[in-house]
């Protein structure tokens, strides 16, 4: 009786083997390529106008609120008017070349575009008012802005890292006149927390509810 | 291997040449390979966002803003507020400053946020059907004009009804400047029999306007009070005031006669049925019975003991009854019926008159006068005759003797195919304006948005066209309401209403000559054809509107298509079921139209509804059911004679509900009015056991109570609910398969027999059940309890398995069985909410209770530190109902509105039995039928 397999058939099957495997780990690579998020965490996100927190909130020492005014009220935090800017910008650097965009658009009446830096998914419904008006300080989710000469993410944004928050907010809670303070660091975060989340009446139980930010 | 490179001839070009460089081989390789890519590609990764810095702070963009203005649907103006985001807008809202509002909408308003954003709006002026500019318009017709400045008798105008004070001026204006020039007025829905009838009894015109809250005893003949006439959402706002069977009240009772079912009849405590020719006879025999002095006539055939009944309700309460006739009857009717509630002591107290300053409807003159050659130039404002003229008019041929003939509108509709000239007018939510309501409130229309493409509105065309100095929108209007100070017109635009003086009006003494005008109606025919316009698409204006064609109809839940309501006897006698094809014919016209079985329907009526059969109304309006118009005649408007005989053929209509009987479970209830037991406490329920879960005690237990006692069955809520949670339209096609998507769906039924039933509505939600039998079957956890008690339906779970749809006992759930959510067209998403997820195929999806609005509250109340006060969440349902059917609030808090009404004797829940709790109850509808004709079916 003739041999079923040819002698070759153990190297072909490796070979098929081999080959499965390359191709199932090229596609796996090549899926999360191309679904990753556009930036990734710490990468600095390229603007029309190279705008520094640094300078403005470290050097300055403007308020978070100046430009993002709606941050207390509403769900956004607010991108400001180009007449924002141009409080100082009209007197200030007004030779600076890379201002040229922001005079543009206060002389053209076009309005300036910036990339999203932090971006959640349609379906997530995040409010800013809340989430200040409960002690979760500006640090906690967008980092030392106040050292950050361009901007940048600093945390996953997933679901799990707004979980982790949820589930144990006491390791976040801050007094209200500190949410806007870059640079405060609590003696005690646990006991504070726990006495933060009494006084500032978060009801736990709502903390964990689907229908607080999936609509 | 034969190469496809040598290819076949020596004329290869380009293309060819490049497949030619492909063997089989490679041609394979390829295949393979951009199947597999197809996989990867379908997972992109998101669009990137922008965040726009504007140049200048306008200030509360972040949130939704509320702008005051007014809308005008099916004849009337009402008072609304825009909700717009980031300048978009959005949802219409009710303005409780309005008089014709009183913060509700109903379905017609509701809808017209989508036209604003409708896709096939004209965004350009056309001539010769060629795309133009309006310079190249202002060029050629303003030189036209020209020659009418000393003899215009050539040019005539044709409108719609004019709301507008300052159209009303400009009209002035226009004819003053070609002298001889002619306005006329097309409108297919008029109110014309009401004026030729004021005209009779009184020798002018007058409207009407009833106070129904002082009425005890409302006698409508064909006056659809609820639904249909001028000043509706008013009217049913003081019908339900007056129908609460809370202690100590007196309860009005209605009587309704007409021919067609209507939403009015069916409130009513005693609906009969008359054939709409005899209506008048009945009124003539009820006005002898009164003592007036009337002409013999002819026995209408009503039952004396319900005769005797009314007889009795009218004379006992002089002074507080009132005898209501629709538009359907013809003049002499209205003029008997105003000298008959002076009669009774009426006026001033139930009905008040004030004098109308509404153009009579003379189309048929301007017609005449086409055919007869002496119309040089037609200018059509935002109307639309080829399609809605009735069909003896010819209108079409007319058209054709004219030299010079424009079309303004918002749609490039029948008329603007057959004109020369088409210009584009921009939306009511786009331009500046003004209107006045039936009842004299003024009040402004502002814009909520620029025009979204390059149209004007019919101020700017007028001005335009008599060439006004001032053309542009606001500084018209401005100009024409500049008695008004700066505060006071920004008053008027912050309020939405104009308080100015309104004339008290001298009630007016009725001829008691009635047998000078009284016209013997002699059926010709044992069959009459009634004309009546759609519940939701009117005169077919708005037959583009997706959201009305998909809404079921209120009386017999038929969507995308109109057909031939007979009886259930004349269906019998011509053997037919519903869908068949039958011929009608009238007036020397035949039309093949599907019929609709619908009980209550007079045996010797059928009944058309106009608004269909469009062929050029847009993507969704086109082809959808039949043109009425085709046989009606402008003499005859509402009825005629007519014969039926049936015809080959069938047609699936695409109906959302197929049972109309309530069998055993009987979901609505009803009871008999007793002023002595409506407060009496009822007994509290034992709750039985069960094997669920008890949910956590929290601070808030939303809940709603749904008044059937009040719910008139107009489907505002339907509608509001879809604007407001971004619910897809599926198509006819999608509706047969019963994949209709409506959260808020309003069933209606039948009871007693065919031939006169009694109908019921119910709007049903999502019960929300404290026990959810959809929660336990979902494998991943997609449904679930919130810690308010809500039961939430995540999306991003959700893959699918239905199993929920089929363990809900209610059928609320409704499922993304396709990609039914428009993510393509650019227009639509303007109209968006973008406080709710658009959802995707292959996702389920149900009534939330408007999570958004309780989120909304939950964070604005978290803020500040404070619980949510009771009427802080208004659901959208719950908003638009013209009623206030709807309760909704906070079941922990014993003193809110909806604890109250769930405290309610006449409060039950559906399906009891079955222990789910449901946190939506109804309360009973109760009837206040005539102690003589108690227990009489219908």
């Amino acid at each position: 009786m003739a041999q079923v397999f040819s002698r070759y058939a153990g190297f072909y099957a490796r070979l098929a083997l081999i080959a499965l495997l390359v191709l199932t780990t090229s596609g796996v690579l090549a899926w999360r390529a191309l679904t990753a998020e556009r930036h990734t965490v710490n990468e600095t996100v390229e603007q029309p106008v190279p705008f520094s927190h640094k300078h403005h909130v470290g050097d300055v020492g403007l308020d978070c609120r100046y430009c993002h005014a709606s941050v207390e009220t509403s769900a956004q935090a607010g991108m400001p008017p180009v007449s924002t800017c141009m409080t100082c910008h009209s007197q200030l650097f007004t030779d600076q070349r890379m201002l040229a965009p922001v005079r543009q658009a206060w002389i053209s009446g076009q309005s300036l575009a910036w990339r999203r830096v932090n971006q959640l998914p349609d379906f997530v419904y995040f409010n800013h008012s809340i989430h200040v008006a409960k002690g979760v300080g500006c640090v906690s989710c967008h980092g030392r802005v106040d050292q950050m000469p361009l901007m940048r993410r600093t945390e996953t944004l997933s679901m799990k890292w707004c979980l982790d928050c949820h589930r144990d907010p006491e390791q976040q809670l801050r007094p209200r006149e500190h949410v806007f303070d870059m640079a405060w660091t609590p003696k005690d975060q646990r006991s504070l927390g726990i006495a933060l989340v009494q006084a500032y009446r978060i009801d736990r139980a709502k903390m964990m509810d689907c229908s607080l930010c999936h609509r | 291997m034969p190469s496809l490179k040598r290819g076949t001839d020596g004329n290869i070009d380009d293309g060819a040449a490049a497949i030619g460089l492909i063997d089989r081989r490679t041609f394979l390789k390829w295949l393979g390979t951009s199947l597999a890519m197809t996989g990867v590609t379908a997972c992109g990764r998101p669009p990137e966002d922008s965040l726009i810095s504007r140049t200048r702070d306008e200030g509360g963009r972040e949130e939704a803003v509320f702008y005051a203005t007014t809308l005008c649907a099916a004849g009337e103006a009402v008072g609304v507020l825009v909700e717009t985001h980031q300048g978009r807008p959005s949802k219409i809202e009710g303005n409780p400053l309005h008089p014709c509002s009183g913060g509700a909408t109903g379905p017609l308003l509701q809808a017209a946020v989508l036209d604003l954003w409708d896709p096939d709006r004209s965004p350009a002026p056309r001539y010769q059907g060629n795309v133009a500019t309006w310079t190249a318009f202002e060029d050629q017709v303003l030189t036209l004009l020209d020659r009418y400045r000393n003899d215009g008798r050539a040019l005539r105008v044709a409108s719609g009804p004019l709301l507008s004070p300052t159209l009303l001026a400009q009209r002035d204006a226009l004819l003053a400047r070609y002298p001889g020039s002619r306005w006329h007025v097309h409108d297919p829905l008029g109110e014309d029999t009401a004026r030729q009838g004021s005209m009779l009894a009184f020798g002018a015109p007058f409207t009407s306007r009833y106070a129904l809250e002082q009425a005890d005893v409302v006698l409508s003949l064909e006056a659809d009070l609820l639904d249909g006439s001028p000043a509706h959402l008013a009217y049913a706002a003081a019908f339900a005031r007056r129908r609460r069977a809370n202690a100590g009240a007196t309860m009005s009772r209605w009587y309704a006669v007409e021919g067609t079912p209507s939403l009015t009849g069916a409130m009513a405590d005693h609906r009969w049925i008359l054939a709409s020719s005899r209506i008048g006879d009945f009124l003539l025999e009820l006005a002898r019975a009164l003592g007036v002095d009337v002409p013999a006539d002819t026995a209408s055939g009503i039952d004396p003991a319900r005769m005797a009944a009314l007889l009795d309700d009218l004379t006992s309460h002089q002074g507080r009854s009132l005898i209501a006739v629709g538009r359907s009857q013809p003049a002499h009717v209205h003029a008997l019926a105003h000298l008959m509630n002076a009669r009774l002591g009426n006026v001033d107290r139930t009905i008040r008159y004030r004098p109308s300053d509404a153009l009579p409807v003379d189309f048929d003159a301007l017609c005449d006068d086409m055919h007869a050659g002496r119309v040089e130039t037609l200018i059509l404002l935002d109307t639309n005759p080829m399609y809605a003229a009735p069909a003896d008019l010819s209108f079409h041929d007319a058209l054709r003797k004219v030299a010079h003939t424009v079309h303004a509108g918002l749609y490039r509709d029948e008329t603007g195919m057959a004109c020369q000239w088409h210009l584009p007018l921009s939306h009511a939510l786009e331009s500046w304006s003004d209107a006045r309501s039936t009842d004299g409130t003024t009040s402004i229309v502002q814009p909520a948005i620029r025009p979204l493409y390059d149209t004007r509105s019919i101020h700017e065309c007028v001005a335009l066209l008599s060439g006004a100095t001032e053309q542009r929108g606001r500084a018209i209007i401005r100009s024409q309401w500049s008695q008004l100070s700066d505060k006071a017109w920004e008053s008027a635009l912050r309020e939405g209403v104009i308080q100015t003086e309104r004339p008290e009006s001298t009630a007016p003494a009725p001829s008691n000559d009635v047998a000078a005008y009284w016209t013997h109606a002699t059926p010709s025919s044992p069959l009459e054809l009634l004309f009546r316009p759609d519940a939701l698409l009117h005169d077919g204006r708005c037959a583009n509107n997706a959201w009305l064609q998909e809404c079921p109809r209120p009386l017999t839940q038929l969507t995308w298509g109109n057909a031939a309501m007979v009886s259930p006897h004349l269906a019998a006698v011509h053997g037919l079921a519903n869908g068949d094809l039958v011929r009608l014919g009238a007036n020397g016209r035949t039309l093949t139209v599907p019929v609709w079985i619908l009980p209550g329907q007079t045996d010797t009526c059928v009944t058309l509804h106009l608004g269909y059969g469009r062929t050029h109304a847009g993507r969704f309006g086109n082809g959808v059911g039949v043109n009425a118009n085709v046989l009606r005649s402008h003499d005859t408007g509402w009825s005629c004679a007519a014969a039926i005989e049936p015809a080959a053929g069938h047609v699936e209509l695409a109906t959302t509900q197929s049972q109309d009987r309530m069998e055993e479970h009987q979901p609505v209830r009803t009871v008999r009015f007793d002023a002595s037991h409506a407060n009496t406490p009822r007994e509290p329920n034992a709750t039985p056991p069960s094997l669920y879960a008890e949910p956590a005690a929290s601070d808030y237990a939303w809940g709603m109570t749904i008044d059937l006692n009040a719910c008139i069955g107009c489907k505002g809520c339907t509608l509001a609910c879809q604007a407001e949670n971004n619910i897809p339209v599926v198509g006819p096609e999608e509706i047969r398969r019963g994949h209709h998507m409506h959260w808020m769906r309003v069933d209606r039924y039948h009871s007693g027999t065919p031939a006169a039933p009694r109908t019921f509505h119910q709007p049903v939600p999502c019960m929300h059940c404290e026990h959810a039998p959809c929660e336990l079957v979902c494998p991943v956890g997609a449904t679930v309890h919130d810690s308010d008690g809500l039961n939430v339906q995540v999306y991003n779970r959700c893959i699918g398995t239905r199993f929920c749809s089929n363990n809900c006992p209610y059928k609320v759930r409704r499922f993304n069985f396709l990609q039914y959510a428009d993510l393509d067209t650019e227009s639509l998403k303007g109209q968006r909410n973008p406080d709710v997820t658009v959802r995707n195929r292959g996702v389920m999806e149900k009534c939330t209770y408007c999570i958004q609005r309780i989120e909304q509250a939950h964070i604005a109340a978290d803020r500040d530190s404070r619980p949510i006060r009771d009427g802080e969440v208004v659901t959208a349902c719950q908003a638009a109902c013209p009623t206030q059917a709807i309760h909704f609030g906070n079941l922990r808090d014993p003193g809110s509105d909806v604890s109250r009404t769930k405290r309610s004797p006449l409060h039950y829940v559906l399906l009891a039995e079955l222990n789910t709790r449901p946190r939506t109850g109804y309360l009973a509808r109760v009837e206040n039928p005539h102690p003589s004709l108690d227990g009489e079916q219908a």
